[in-house]
């Protein structure tokens, strides 16, 4: 039985010796678990030692691996080539730099992740003798979607407001602050404002949507966002009527 | 040698055309226009109706014309899918919780639905036409 | 050189590492801490630990039985001082993990649910669905950014420790993203840098799982302790060797063989009862049922596979409902990659490499031998894992040994004298070794190569099962790879991302890291825990109640010393599993 081949289109740059990227193709296997991850392990293996990329886990749940895959943002350990035809283009994350081949410039994303206050912050602390708090499962419930973001960045590459305006806060970050706002033991929603419901916060997001149907983790970040638009134009509308805080 | 992040610059006109579901979330946005050109016509027979028969007959001609016919035609579809896409995405803005669960998406997009109905009904009868 | 100046390091940002660096911030907010890890926190490998963490927390269990069951489990070979201290702690630190935000599944009135694992008298896993590990680590890491003496240097290899007298000053590590190689002066050095089960060509550990700190350690002089106990998990999946939790079975799964029959009963672990019995069947410790799968499979009892013999995970009658709320992750795996719904499907699995119980040796303050050096985490051996590991240990281990690693350094720090300019030498000869190997001509050893016959050569000499023949052949093997790795090619000559580089480095870690598991599996014969012989199947107490200490020799094979095992309260017996556990 003669193996079935594909051909990997892979985006390449290499920053000492490229002006700008180029696709190289190389031939590989494709045996019916095999995902697009390992075929590009096997050409770094038997082909090109020279390709760089990023991965770890090859089960959903690191985040590394995140590529655009035949113009879909993806895990490349999630892309099964047998959902694929002949020809697979594999090209690094879109809206951010490209560091070489499929690696891109992440500090950016990490400034805004650490800039929402992505932390609890408890109404008083609480000491370890008191023992934990108590969280029903509906509570639970109630954010534990937002806690499933692997930090991918896949929903970064999907959204066109991010590359149009690079100083939107993004998907993922918002998400995050609004996980810990939904938590039952957190009050840190005030102090989360100043950054989430600032203009480079949820008012850049025009509501595309791409976030969430790229999202590997069905975490809805779009989802996340609209609701902190909607609980941030509720606080703002309260606050003129009488006795309406701090305005 | 060293570091060179090469940058890619999103074109800043053309960007949708790059993928279907951008230019689906275009047609979207696009079709808030349909909506406000319809209020539009509709001011404008407004107005046409405070200055006289005459002028209301005109107004009339025209939107019941073989080009008015047209014109409705276009702006009833965008308006369909300006609200068939809003609807869809109601769930993600407005969660629902009952004890553990939420509400189910389709059952959100659903109250919505009868609403719209039960509404036009109503406005159809206040027309005389049902 | 850049040279970078800071009270602590602390090699790798995954659990252990966040844990030990949050603990020092708690304790001195004007001491410096520097995270550096060859990855982005959030990438580490504790992201994949699924299942949960054991503390006691339920008023049927109690401190006792947690201790007994670890002893048990660990084949009597865990020091009984720091099991009991690990017990003691463990509860108070999941505690704090809730107060940080970790999302704990939870029992109707709200408090934290527990769920049975194997080996355990009484269930006490606390979890987060069944990515717990994932949800300690994002915890952990955004706990960490609260802290404005914490700071990161992400995407940095660490290369050496430098060590001056017996104490340690720093270490060196080399910027991934410019291949610029960095001094990092530090009063005292956290590795917590994880395991090593890359070594195994079948594993559930992420790429990133080199054994780099551990080799670190080792070369600077620190023994490596118990490196011939290796953990394999029963349920990975074929071919990926992607990792089913224990909590499959915690939950109620069944492990068939391809007679459809519930096999363990034959291997002293029965009766099979419909419902999970504690410490029975398919809650067997884990070092029990990878052996027994190597048995039914000798006895053509298991199904063959283009990915080798399997057996079957049977959670069809646990429901749909149940296994999308607790065990989602699985469900989703099993699914994409063996094409099998757990709540239909006969899920095929078999024993894979999952976990170190040994690693750089500690006390039970984290130090270790060198002054200013500790090391918490997988890539550390306390121990309280002897010859097994239980399921849900791991995740506690990282926390209570992280935090205390953390406070101790944080004391050693104030009694530090600035270090002596030898350092200086030893970071420019670091860097030298690195640059050396970055002009490696194009041609001559390929690092891929050698990982293979690396990676096939442990799986072969020190599987489930061992004699002196197969691991002499895995030794022979390491020899010759250490001396094809002087004529090592370098393909990618850039200074940018060099990943060519980056798994060279690995690849020279994993080496070293295998040699000394295959060479105290070679001293070790007697049968205890993880290690099977087949040449000497019994436990020998009189011989090797010892803790293996391999030394770093760079000329041969590692020097194997023992150490004594700390025995307190429970004296050494049969490990009794099934219907007559007690």
């Amino acid at each position: 039985m003669t193996e079935r081949k594909i051909e990997l289109e892979v985006l390449r740059y290499r920053p000492e010796q490229d002006a700008e990227p180029w696709f190289q193709t190389y031939t590989v296997p494709c045996p019916e678990e095999w995902v697009v991850l390992d075929a590009l392990n096997y050409v770094k293996d038997e082909i090109d030692r020279t390709l760089s990329y990023r991965w770890s886990c090859h089960m959903f749940v690191c985040g590394s691996c995140g590529m655009v895959i035949d113009g879909e943002p993806k895990l490349a350990c999630k892309a099964f080539l047998r959902d694929y035809g002949d020809k697979i283009r594999v090209e690094p994350l879109a809206n951010f730099p490209i560091e070489r081949d499929l690696v891109i410039v992440m500090d950016d994303f990490m400034e805004k992740l650490e800039s929402v206050k992505p932390y609890l912050i408890p109404k008083e602390e609480k000491s370890l003798d008191e023992g934990s708090y108590l969280q029903t499962p509906a509570q639970l419930k109630a954010y534990k979607q937002y806690s499933m973001c692997i930090n991918c960045m896949l929903c970064y590459s999907a959204c066109p407001q991010y590359g149009l305006a690079p100083e939107f806060i993004g998907p993922a970050a918002l998400a995050l602050a609004h996980r810990y706002n939904m938590d039952s033991r957190d009050v840190g929603r005030k102090a989360r404002e100043d950054t989430v419901a600032s203009h480079e916060g949820i008012w850049e997001c025009s509501f595309v949507g791409a976030c969430s149907e790229v999202c590997p983790k069905s975490v809805d970040p779009a989802g996340a966002i609209q609701q902190v638009k909607f609980s941030s134009a509720i606080d703002y509308f309260t606050s003129w009527l009488p006795g309406g805080g701090s305005r | 040698m060293s570091r060179k992040p090469y940058q890619r610059e999103l074109p800043k006109t053309t960007w949708f055309l790059r993928h279907a579901r951008y230019k689906k979330y275009m047609l979207h946005e696009i079709s808030a226009i349909a909506v406000a050109v319809y209020l539009l016509i509709l001011i404008v027979g407004l107005f046409r109706l405070a200055q006289g028969p005459d002028a209301w007959a005109g107004w009339l001609a025209f939107v019941t014309s073989p080009l008015g016919l047209v014109i409705h035609l276009i702006v009833f579809g965008l308006s369909l899918v300006h609200t068939t896409a809003w609807f869809k995405a109601v769930p993600q803005a407005m969660r629902i919780q009952r004890g553990e669960q939420f509400v189910p998406g389709p059952t959100i997009v659903g109250a919505h639905y009868v609403v719209w109905a039960a509404v036009s009904v109503f406005v159809l009868i206040l027309a005389g036409v049902a | 050189m850049d040279t970078v100046t800071t009270d602590i390091a602390v090699v790798g940002a995954g659990g252990a590492g966040l844990r030990a660096a949050i603990a020092a911030a708690e304790a001195d907010p004007a001491v410096s801490v520097l995270l550096v890890s060859k990855v982005y926190p959030m990438r580490s490998h504790t992201c994949a630990a699924e299942g949960g963490a054991a503390a006691v927390a339920k008023s049927d269990d109690s401190l006792e039985y947690h201790f007994n069951d670890t002893v048990t489990g660990a084949d009597w070979l865990a020091d009984q001082d720091a099991v009991e201290l690990f017990v003691n702690e463990i509860p108070r630190e999941l505690t704090l993990l809730e107060h940080w935000g970790c999302p704990w599944s939870r029992e109707d009135a709200g408090e934290v649910a527990v769920r049975p694992f194997g080996g355990m008298k009484i269930k006490r896993t606390w979890y987060a669905a069944d990515k717990t590990g994932f949800h300690m680590l994002h915890t952990l890491f955004q706990t960490s950014l609260k802290y404005p003496s914490i700071k990161r240097l992400d995407e940095h290899f660490c290369v050496d420790l430098l060590v001056d007298d017996g104490r340690c000053h720093g270490l060196t590590a080399m910027e991934v993203r410019t291949g610029r190689m960095k001094m990092i002066k530090a009063k005292a050095v956290i590795i917590a840098s994880g395991g090593a089960g890359r070594i195994f060509a079948f594993t559930t550990n992420g790429a990133i799982k080199t054994g780099d700190g551990m080799a670190m350690a080792y070369r600077a002089g620190v023994p490596l302790k118990d490196m011939e106990f290796v953990q394999y998990h029963p349920t990975g999946l074929p071919g990926s060797g992607i990792l089913l939790t224990e909590g499959c079975r915690g939950e109620g799964g069944y492990l068939l063989n391809k007679d459809n029959y519930r096999y363990l009963q034959d291997y002293n672990l029965g009766p099979a009862e419909d419902k999970p019995r504690l410490k029975a069947m398919e809650l067997g410790p884990r070092d029990r049922l990878s052996q027994a799968f190597y048995h039914e499979s000798q006895k053509g009892r298991t199904v063959e596979t283009k990915w080798g013999d399997v057996v079957y995970l049977d959670m069809r009658h646990l429901g749909e409902k149940l296994i999308d709320e607790r065990l989602p992750l699985v469900r989703d795996l099993a699914r994409s990659y063996v094409n099998a719904d757990p709540v239909t499907d006969l899920v095929p699995v078999r024993p894979v490499v999952h976990y170190m119980m040994g690693g750089i040796h500690t006390d039970i303050n984290a130090a270790t031998t060198i002054d200013g050096l500790y090391a918490a985490g997988e890539c550390a051996c306390v121990t309280i894992n002897g010859a097994n590991r239980l399921g849900s240990n791991s995740l506690g281990e990282l926390l209570v040994f992280g935090a205390r690693a953390g406070r101790f350094a944080v004391e050693h720090v104030k009694s530090v004298k600035a270090p002596g300019d030898i350092i200086e030498k030893q970071a420019a000869d670091s860097e030298g070794r690195v640059k050396a190997l970055f002009r490696r001509p194009k041609s001559g050893e390929r690092v891929a190569a050698m990982r293979n016959a690396l990676t096939l050569s442990m799986e072969d000499g020190c599987g489930i099962y061992r004699t002196e023949e197969t691991i002499r052949s895995t030794c022979n093997t390491i020899t010759d790879l250490r001396a094809r790795f002087q004529d090592l090619a370098l393909e990618d000559h850039s200074n940018v991302f060099n990943t060519d580089l980056y798994q060279a480095l690995e690849l020279g870690c994993m080496i070293e890291v295998a040699h000394t598991v295959a060479q105290s599996a070679l001293e070790r014969k007697e049968s205890r825990g993880a290690h099977q012989r087949l040449d000497y199947e019994a436990r020998d107490d009189a011989t090797y109640l010892k803790h293996s200490m391999a030394y770093y020799n760079p000329n041969g094979d590692p020097r194997i010393d023992y150490a004594d095992v700390v025995i307190t309260k429970s004296q050494p017996a049969a490990r009794v599993y099934g219907g007559s556990a007690a």
